[in-house]
């Protein structure tokens, strides 16, 4: 009687204990959950922002396309007549306007002589006064008149900027585009993967099935776990000096970001497979060594395939850990302004989390919605990623 | 009393040697590292006949059995002295392959331990790794011959390609037999096959036995001495590493010589 009043008490206690465990652990995941909706928030919120502000106007045929678009601007607003002003006038259309009419009569060549109305890209300024509710942007008090007045006659009109995935970087913010850094980011990946995946997964397999227990492999696996401590810009600096001065591989070119980022990724790769590896049940092993296989056809046949989902696990989680990466490809030179969309692993190129850095730090007030979008991207980029991590695991998962 | 005792341990009782031996174990040592498990231990395996290895936990059964097929190779701090030979050749001879050994020794492990795959995979995974199957009807017939001989056709032959691990533990258990003998190795090492099985399945695991024992030779560790008189031909007791008695089952449960034998088969031994 006495025990049960005894253990009647401290039950209470133990009860009133798991309920704050419970209380705190909940408290913990709505506290990543919220974060985390605060960030897409933002991003979305954002994002609203970066749609460009098309313009019309009339066009007349002719071979020069600036004269045409000072043409028609002149037909709007008879009234300027001070050359500084006109060159201002000018300054409201994008400095690629021309080239983009002249694309639509080639596409089209039966406009020839016609006069029609036409959409054209906004300057960035204009963009961003348009789009802040006439608060910022870099635009003179003539220029704010016009616009005012054009506004009233209903020719600004607010398009989604598929532009923006179509091309590589610009200096004018309202013609930059994502696709050369996620092209960048795509190739480095891709080596990355092709060099990591293999070698880690032949390392952590040598290691836990066939490595002697010795004193050069435990010095080895201290290195490995050490390695994967070491900071990335390190590992940045390894490959200026190896592969870009010794070898000679092109600078700012995804190869040599990849083999970098591959040096990086290799740890995690290594340490995540030998845990997946050990994991493996013994008796797995000897069923299938008890009938004869060798070592090496007990590794591939049974181990490798049932240790599958966490190596691909380890392996996406490098990855992603690679794709967010800055620091080391600064110092090979993949922090360059690069316009042209990369076309193979030893073209120069960025990638997503350096053009982002890129955007953050220009002047240009546009640039701040260019940011928000490559963040975006990234984002989605992880997700991506992610998802395939689940699926793999899920599609290589074998009841045991 | 007891300094008697231990004074008799160090010698074998009974008739560790037979005629036509399969195994012959002459003065084997094991060690794991500095640790001995087993000392100077002599047996033969007898052709076409049931050897059960009984005795108390932590006796070096399992141990003995393991290097019977040289699986304690996988354990790097084991070492093992003395001759052991199949037909007559020594099976730790530097020359030769412990791969080919063990396709000629099959175990059956304690717990059942099919691969993650189906009925069918389980068992054709052996002769497809020796290439013991020219095609594929070849593989099937292995396949079902080899089902059939463990007593497991009629239960999965409508569900050889569903995953294994699906099956009961008896009929996992027996598809690990079925599994080990798909290579027609010559001997059986079976660790405990029933342990983890109830009496029904316990008594078909046992009943296989006995009609394996006609193609095969077998050695099985047990825990139930019922078991072991109900299987083997001859048996053998170890105790602390050591064979204290052994010669046919018959003798060894109903008059045993040594004190020891005969305190552990009548429960007085703990």
């Amino acid at each position: 009687m006495n025990n049960t009043e005894q253990i009647k008490k401290s039950l209470k206690k133990r009860y009133r204990q798991e309920k704050r465990f419970r209380l705190l652990s909940l408290l913990a995941v709505l506290t990543g959950f919220a974060c985390l909706f605060i960030l897409l928030v933002d991003m979305i919120i954002n994002e609203k922002l970066n749609i460009s502000a098309n313009f019309d106007l009339e066009a007349l045929q002719n071979a020069n396309f600036r004269g045409l678009i000072k043409q028609s601007l002149h037909q709007l607003f008879p009234t300027v007549r001070k050359r500084s002003d006109k060159r201002a006038l000018m300054r409201l259309i994008s400095v690629d306007a021309e080239y983009r009419l002249r694309d639509k009569l080639q596409a089209e060549p039966q406009l020839l002589g016609e006069t029609v109305p036409i959409w054209l890209l906004v300057d960035d300024d204009v963009d961003t006064y348009l789009k802040s509710d006439k608060q910022f942007g870099r635009v003179s008090q003539e220029q704010i008149a016009w616009i005012t007045e054009l506004e009233q006659q209903d020719r600004f009109q607010q398009r989604f900027n598929y532009w923006f995935f179509q091309t590589g970087d610009s200096r004018e913010p309202e013609l930059a585009g994502i696709l050369g850094a996620v092209m960048g980011s795509f190739y480095t990946l891709l080596v990355t993967l092709l060099l990591s995946f293999p070698i880690g997964v032949m390392a952590a397999v040598y290691l836990e099935e066939f490595a002697p227990r010795n004193r050069w492999i435990d010095f080895i696996e201290v290195n490995i776990n050490n390695l994967a401590a070491v900071p990335s810009i390190v590992f940045g600096l390894l490959g200026l000096a190896v592969f870009i001065n010794f070898f000679g591989l092109p600078r700012s070119a995804p190869l040599v970001g990849g083999i970098v980022l591959a040096l990086m990724t290799l740890p995690t790769i290594i340490i995540a497979s030998r845990s997946a590896i050990k994991a493996v049940s013994p008796s797995m092993r000897e069923a299938a060594l008890g009938l004869g296989a060798s070592k090496i056809q007990v590794a591939f046949h049974h181990v490798v395939p049932l240790a599958m989902p966490g190596i691909l696990t380890g392996t996406i989680i490098g990855l992603a850990q690679a794709l967010g990466e800055t620091a080391p490809l600064l110092m090979i030179g993949m922090v360059a302004f690069i316009v042209d969309i990369p076309q193979g692993a030893t073209d120069a190129a960025t990638v997503l989390p350096v053009q982002i850095y890129l955007w953050a730090d220009s002047p240009e007030r546009a640039f701040v919605a260019k940011t928000a979008a490559a963040i975006l991207v990234l984002l989605l980029f992880l997700v991506a990623m992610n998802g395939l991590a689940v699926w793999l695991r899920k599609k290589f998962e074998r009841r045991w | 009393m007891t300094t008697n005792i231990e004074q008799q341990i160090n010698e074998t009782w009974g008739q560790p040697f037979v005629e036509d031996a399969k195994i012959s174990i002459r003065n084997m040592d094991v060690f794991y590292a500095d640790k001995q498990a087993i000392f100077d231990v002599n047996l033969d395996i007898g052709k076409h006949e049931v050897t059960a290895l009984i005795g108390p936990s932590g006796c070096g059964k399992s141990t003995f059995l393991r290097c019977l097929n040289r699986m304690n190779d996988t354990i790097p701090i084991c070492r093992v002295a003395g001759d052991i030979s199949l037909d007559g050749e020594n099976i730790y001879d530097t020359h030769k392959d412990p791969v080919l050994l063990r396709a000629r020794v099959g175990m059956v492990f304690q717990k059942p331990n099919p691969f993650p795959k189906s009925v069918y995979e389980n068992v054709a995974y052996g002769p497809r790794l020796h290439g013991l199957a020219l095609n594929r009807a070849e593989l099937d017939d292995i396949v079902v011959t080899s089902l059939k001989k463990a007593g497991l056709y009629n239960e999965v032959k409508n569900r050889l390609h569903s995953v294994a691990t699906g099956l009961s533990g008896g009929q996992q258990q027996r598809l690990c037999i079925a599994r080990t003998i798909a290579i027609s190795p010559e001997v059986i090492l079976m660790d405990e096959p029933a342990s983890s099985l109830d009496p029904i399945a316990t008594a078909i695991i046992e009943e296989l036995i006995d009609e394996l024992r006609k193609n095969y030779t077998i050695a099985i560790v047990t825990h139930s001495m019922q078991q072991a008189a109900r299987v083997s031909q001859r048996t053998a007791y170890f105790h602390l590493g050591r064979i204290i008695e052994v010669g046919e089952t018959t003798q060894i449960f109903t008059n045993p010589q040594h004190e020891l034998t005969e305190n552990y088969i009548t429960g007085r031994f703990g």
